[in-house]
């Protein structure tokens, strides 16, 4: 016998028979084809018990009541909390997404201490100590008031701590970025006087004449304005957009006013001439107005005829008479100011003069009007302790009106005006117009805190980070700021500890001064953040803990303002978009793309158009009319006087000729590649310009060329 | 046999070493394949019988034995530990807490696994990582509301007599899908003679079937 | 087939006036289930959005020009007739989507899905989506995923299941109180919660006392003038996407605007005058 081919078949044969009446064959197709389907890097998340936590979103001045949902305490969703007086049920996109800003690649999950510009972890004992020392050094050598501060807003408990800090310190030098909120205290205090702000009962109102409020783009609480804007729909109430571009708002408006970019103040102030002349405003009303009523009627008269300043917006005489006529003759009209979202660089000229015509209306602390309120100051903090270096230093004067001008006068000057900054909650070298002008001043200063939770422009030009936790993850009071017509103030609960070493900034603030010692020490007498909030906000505290929120103040206000009209009186300068270029460069505020802190989540970046971004470049709106030469969706170069740079362009009927539309919120350059290094910042191409009056940027345009690239 | 004639008429010219083996008269070589088809038929048979099985799955301990039995004595039923919360949904394994209902981190017995369970589990804060047999993949959506409530089925039906278990069995995973052995069944042929011996797709819709009188569309149980 | 009387018909009415694009309900869509993201989703054939609003325009240049917002989720075609043959569920080799005659919605089944996309050529709303990659998210960020809803894996086609999960969650606890009936309320798709400006309306076609029946007050005849066309509205304002095709879908738009509604399907010259003030059985009664 030899073993031979056959045997081999043999065995062969034996081995496939064998197998074939095993259940090798029909288990292994069963499982493989399994296998195929579950890829062990697919995740499987975890299920559990289904849970909800009520909190408020801070992400923007909105402050909209959320509640998140958790599995076994893992939050896995966010959504608008039902009967919240601000929202009411339903969220805005970034507060949806707002669970990925816990995990977003650019988290400062750690203090950071800048050495050779490289950023290395550092504990927050030793991170703490770092900035006292700093201070500590400040105060001694006398240069307190040498301490500047940034927040995003002068409101709520935080942002209050900051100041005591400051006060305590020994700095005038606090100073909140350009938002909705202070363009509509400024407008206010400049005509009823300090301590007021405005509202509006856009809710109520059956006639809303809007100079380029978006407010479908998220100007002011953007879910209460989308609301509105239903609730609108139903009541048959107007909406006229005055804007030179076919936004959303004038979409969704009754009438779209196309009008040229700049002029809005100078519109305005026409349409207060055409009340006046035409003897529509409110007499009643009228007996409150001060400080040259009637030299503000002879110089409207004089300087803004109607057909002047039909010229000028590319409105026709009769048509600026007809919609002021019209907006009179409501019976609850208001105008909003705020082109955009109502923040960055603004005019309080034309704010000023949008807000007079509500006034001459008279249909002001009514229902469906506009609300001159109180601002509602629900925080007590105890007086600062104050030794010589604080009062020394506290006297001293501001370093201008606005951060802006602070960058300007830094820049300026020869003598280093600011020794350290403090900024919170900001990105102002991103943000501000020509940012940099902004990074030139940080490197002048020797040492920059930021207190910040993610490494953004601002971050990344900053020596020392002191990581925040995110709104999800910390308690804060959260006062709605953005021109609602009711007063609420939300506390932001953690849903969840804190994912990295972060803290509240309350927390960081209160440890600084406790290891600065000595009176700064005794003006932070609280433990911890959540004591000095009890304590502050002791008031308000029963209803923020149970429900929530604390509704502060509701309907009409009942007090009688008086209405000064000295600023609009010596006519100040209206800003033009600056430099000599042919076309004009606008903003675009799109609801897709937050323009400030934070910067927009991957989910959000998802969401923007391709005709706004595609793959790395940013897309300018521009009308085929002025596009010459220019093909639609092809590569061109824009030039400012400012600065160029590439872009696509993308034809579009509803921008007016002249004008060049690019979003805001794009250009970032920090190490998040599913939202940054996309487009151009388009702060980067305007520079500012101060009004005079104001001290703020009003520079929301510049001139522009654009041509093929 | 053509192949075999083949392989003889080419015989003489592949070469005269190989020719002997391949004369025809000589022809024992099928005999010994037979036998060798016998002996591999019978080493993969069996192997595909007995071998396949034990090296499909690999086989964990639980953390430490658990006595159903003993449990359902003391709390009267399946439903104290494995209950439906108030939003219908089914909690499973109960966590931590559930046990710490009546368990401290003192032992209750003297048996090894209270220790290990009151040492490890209950001082240390933690939860028990239990390996769950009748763990259903991702994709599955199973309403235990839907069966308890709506159809007033038994846990038995489904998960069998696991409540009378004083031990704690291994828990054998599929090598290849993850899943758990009790999904397919413990006979490799996937023969069920009880309803609880597997939990596949098609042992859903023959039940569903007898009776709602339809096997159910897609998402009924697929998420 | 359990199609009895009681046979739920899910819908949606989305209003266009009111809708102000902003995407709440595509992020509230991606967050609810699970839907990845990548590096670049600016190249919109690739980018997976069950949940999409399109810009649309008038086509007019400035000053006259127009646009509207239209979210597109899975329009849960009831295919001609209105018999449950969607278009991508008569094709689909795999049975891996069916049509769900007891609510209506159409299903899809990631792991019976073998990724040919016939469904994909299939549905005329482009309302599927193929996973060309695996779902990556950044490290940390799976954190955030929900249980409710599987995650995908490359190689497989996916769409809106009208949250088809919440549906789940309705009834699991409509069982536990022993009511069997699932309120208005109780379950309601991600989108329509999530909408800040109450554009979108979801509930029970089939049910008369919900506001999306109101609002549609759908024709249960079919359309005589095109058989297979079942349930169109007997709304002025209320319209369908491609409506003359028959897929019979169960999401309904709404608009005051007639440009709108001439934009929901193709019309050629003269076609719209014909059909503009045909509006279901209050027509033909």
């Amino acid at each position: 016998m030899k073993v031979d081919r056959r045997s081999f078949l043999g065995l062969g044969l034996g081995a496939v028979a064998g197998i074939a009446i095993s259940p090798v064959g029909a288990k292994l197709t069963d499982d493989s084809s399994i296998w195929t389907q579950n890829w062990p890097w697919t995740p499987v998340p975890p299920d559990g018990k289904i849970s909800y936590d009520h909190s408020v979103c801070s992400l923007c001045p909105g402050t909209c009541g959320i509640t998140v949902r958790k599995i076994d305490g893992r939050p896995v969703k966010i959504e608008g909390r039902d009967t919240y007086p601000v929202n009411n049920g339903g969220a805005c996109l970034h507060g949806i997404a707002g669970l990925q800003y816990l995990y977003d690649p650019c988290r400062v999950t750690t203090p950071l201490k800048k050495i050779n510009d490289r950023f290395e972890p550092i504990s927050w004992k030793e991170a703490i100590a770092l900035a006292a020392g700093h201070l500590g050094r400040i105060r001694k050598n006398d240069q307190a008031h040498t301490l500047a501060c940034i927040t995003d807003t002068d409101q709520g408990s935080v942002a209050g701590l900051f100041s005591h800090f400051m006060t305590a310190f020994g700095s005038p030098n606090h100073f909140v970025m350009p938002t909705l909120e202070s363009w509509l205290a400024l407008t206010a205090q400049t005509l009823h006087g300090k301590g007021y702000t405005l509202g509006f009962d856009l809710e109520n109102a059956d006639f809303i004449l809007s100079f380029g409020a978006g407010i479908l783009e998220g100007w002011g609480s953007p879910v209460a304005c989308f609301k509105a804007n239903s609730s609108r729909k139903q009541r048959k109430a107007k909406l006229y957009q005055i804007e030179h571009r076919l936004s959303t708002t004038a979409a969704a408006a009754d009438r779209w006013i196309p009008v040229t970019p700049g002029t809005e103040a100078d519109l305005a102030m026409a349409m207060c001439g055409v009340l006046l002349t035409e003897n529509l405003f409110d007499s009643e009303f009228a007996a409150g107005f001060k400080g040259g009523f009637n030299r503000f009627n002879a110089m409207v008269q004089q300087k803004y005829p109607v057909e002047k300043v039909a010229a000028a917006t590319g409105i026709s005489a009769a048509d600026i008479k007809k919609i002021a006529i019209a907006f009179a003759r409501a019976k609850m009209p208001v105008a909003i100011p705020g082109k955009g979202r109502g923040d960055g660089a603004q005019s309080l000229k034309e704010f000023a003069a949008v807000h007079t015509l509500n006034c001459l209306t008279g249909n002001v602390n009514k229902k469906g009007g506009t609300f001159i309120k109180p601002v509602h100051d629900y925080l007590a903090f105890p007086d600062p302790v104050l030794d010589t270096a604080a009062k020394d230093g506290f006297g001293k004067a501001k370093l201008g009106a606005s951060v802006q001008e602070m960058v300007t006068n830094i820049n300026q000057s020869a003598d280093p005006l600011v020794t350290a900054l403090f900024v919170y909650n900001a990105n102002p070298c991103y943000t501000l117009n020509d940012p940099s002008q902004t990074r030139a001043a940080f490197e002048k200063i020797p040492f920059v805190v930021s207190f910040s939770s993610f490494m953004d422009e601002t971050a990344m030009a900053s020596d020392l980070i002191l990581p925040v936790s995110t709104f999800l993850e910390r308690l804060e009071d959260v006062p709605s700021r953005a021109g609602l017509a009711n007063s609420v103030v939300g506390l932001t609960r953690p849903v969840l500890d804190p994912v990295f070493d972060t803290r509240s900034a309350g927390d960081t603030v209160i440890q600084l001064a406790k290891t600065l010692g000595g009176d700064m020490a005794r003006s932070f007498a609280w433990n911890n953040y959540r004591a000095c909030l009890e304590d502050v906000a002791a008031g308000v505290w029963e209803d923020l803990s149970g429900n929530g929120y604390a509704l502060l103040a509701e309907g009409p206000p009942t007090d009688s303002v008086e209405t000064s009209f000295a600023f609009l009186s010596d006519n100040p300068q209206t800003i033009y978009p600056q430099g000599d270029y042919a076309l004009t460069l606008v903003p675009i505020d799109n609801m897709r793309l937050p323009g400030t802190v934070p910067a927009a989540s991957p989910f959000a970046i998802k969401t923007v158009s391709d005709r706004v971004l595609k793959g790395k470049d940013v897309c300018v709106e521009i009308n085929p009319d002025t596009a010459n030469g220019l093909t639609d969706g092809g590569f061109a170069t824009l030039t400012t006087p400012t600065g160029s740079a590439r872009v696509r362009v993308n034809f579009n009927e509803g921008i007016m000729p002249g004008v060049i539309g690019m979003v805001k919120g794009l250009g970032h350059t920090f190490d998040n590649k599913y939202v940054a290094g996309k487009g151009v910042n388009i702060h980067e191409l305007i520079s500012p310009v101060i009004e005079p009056g104001s001290g703020l940027d009003a520079a929301c345009g510049t001139t522009a060329a654009i041509s093929k690239a | 046999m053509s192949e075999l004639e083949n392989k003889t008429e080419h015989g003489s010219v592949d070469g005269a070493t190989e020719g002997a083996a391949e004369d025809p008269k000589n022809d024992t070589g099928l005999g010994l394949g037979v036998i060798f088809f016998i002996v591999a038929f019978l080493i993969c048979f069996l192997s595909g019988w007995l071998l396949f099985p034990k090296l499909l799955y690999s086989k964990h301990e639980q953390p430490f034995n658990f006595d159903h039995a003993l449990h359902v004595q003391e709390t009267g039923d399946c439903e104290s530990c494995h209950f439906l919360r108030d939003d219908g949904t089914f909690s499973g394994i109960p966590k931590m807490a559930s046990c710490l209902d009546c368990h401290t981190d003192e032992p209750m017995g003297e048996t090894r696994d209270e220790a290990i369970f009151a040492s490890e589990y209950v001082a240390k804060e933690r939860e028990v990582p239990w390996y769950v047999y009748a763990k259903q993949p991702d994709c599955v959506f199973f309403s235990h509301a839907a069966h308890i409530e709506a159809a007033g089925m038994d846990c038995v039906t489904c998960h069998g007599h696991i409540g009378e278990s004083t031990t704690s069995r291994p828990y054998e995973e599929n090598r290849l899908t993850g899943y758990s052995r009790d999904i397919w069944g413990k006979n490799i042929w996937g023969i069920k003679k009880n309803s609880w011996d597997r939990m596949k797709m098609d042992d859903c819709a023959v039940c569903h079937k007898e009776e709602t009188g339809h096997q159910g569309y897609c998402f009924q149980c697929h998420k | 087939m359990i199609q009895d009387k009681k046979a739920h018909k899910y819908g949606m009415v989305i209003d266009l006036d009111k809708c102000t694009g902003c995407g709440s309900c595509t992020v509230s869509c991606m967050s609810e289930n699970n839907i990845p993201f990548k590096e670049d989703e600016s190249d919109k054939k690739d980018s997976i959005t069950w949940m999409r609003v399109y810009k649309l325009t008038n086509g007019k240049s400035f000053p006259d020009t127009q646009i509207t917002y239209l979210p597109r989720p899975c329009q849960h075609c009831g295919g001609k007739g209105d018999h449950g043959h969607s278009p991508c569920v008569s094709v689909c080799p795999a049975t891996a989507t069916d049509y769900g005659y007891d609510t209506g919605i159409v299903s899809q089944i990631y792991t019976r899905c073998f990724g040919c996309r016939y469904c994909m050529v299939s549905c005329p709303y482009h309302a599927r989506y193929f996973n060309w990659w695996d779902p990556i998210w950044p490290e940390g960020m799976e954190k955030y995923l929900s249980p409710n809803v599987s995650p995908r894996m490359r190689g497989v086609v996916e769409k809106c299941s009208f949250c088809y999960h919440r549906y789940q969650l309705a009834r699991e606890k409509a069982y536990y109180d022993g009511t069997h009936e699932i309120a208005e309320d109780a379950y309601q798709t991600a989108c329509t919660t999530a909408c800040p400006a109450g554009a979108i309306i979801f509930g029970d076609l089939n049910n008369p006392s919900h506001k999306v029946h109101q609002i549609v007050k759908p024709d249960p005849h079919p359309d005589p003038l095109n058989r297979d066309v079942v349930g169109k509205s007997r709304n002025p304002k209320v319209f369908r996407l491609l409506e003359r095709l028959g897929t019979n879908p169960k999401v309904y738009y709404m608009s005051e605007r007639e440009w709108v509604r001439k934009l929901g399907d193709n019309y050629l010259d003269g076609e719209w005058e014909k059909v503009k003030n045909h509006y279901g059985a209050a027509s033909h009664e």
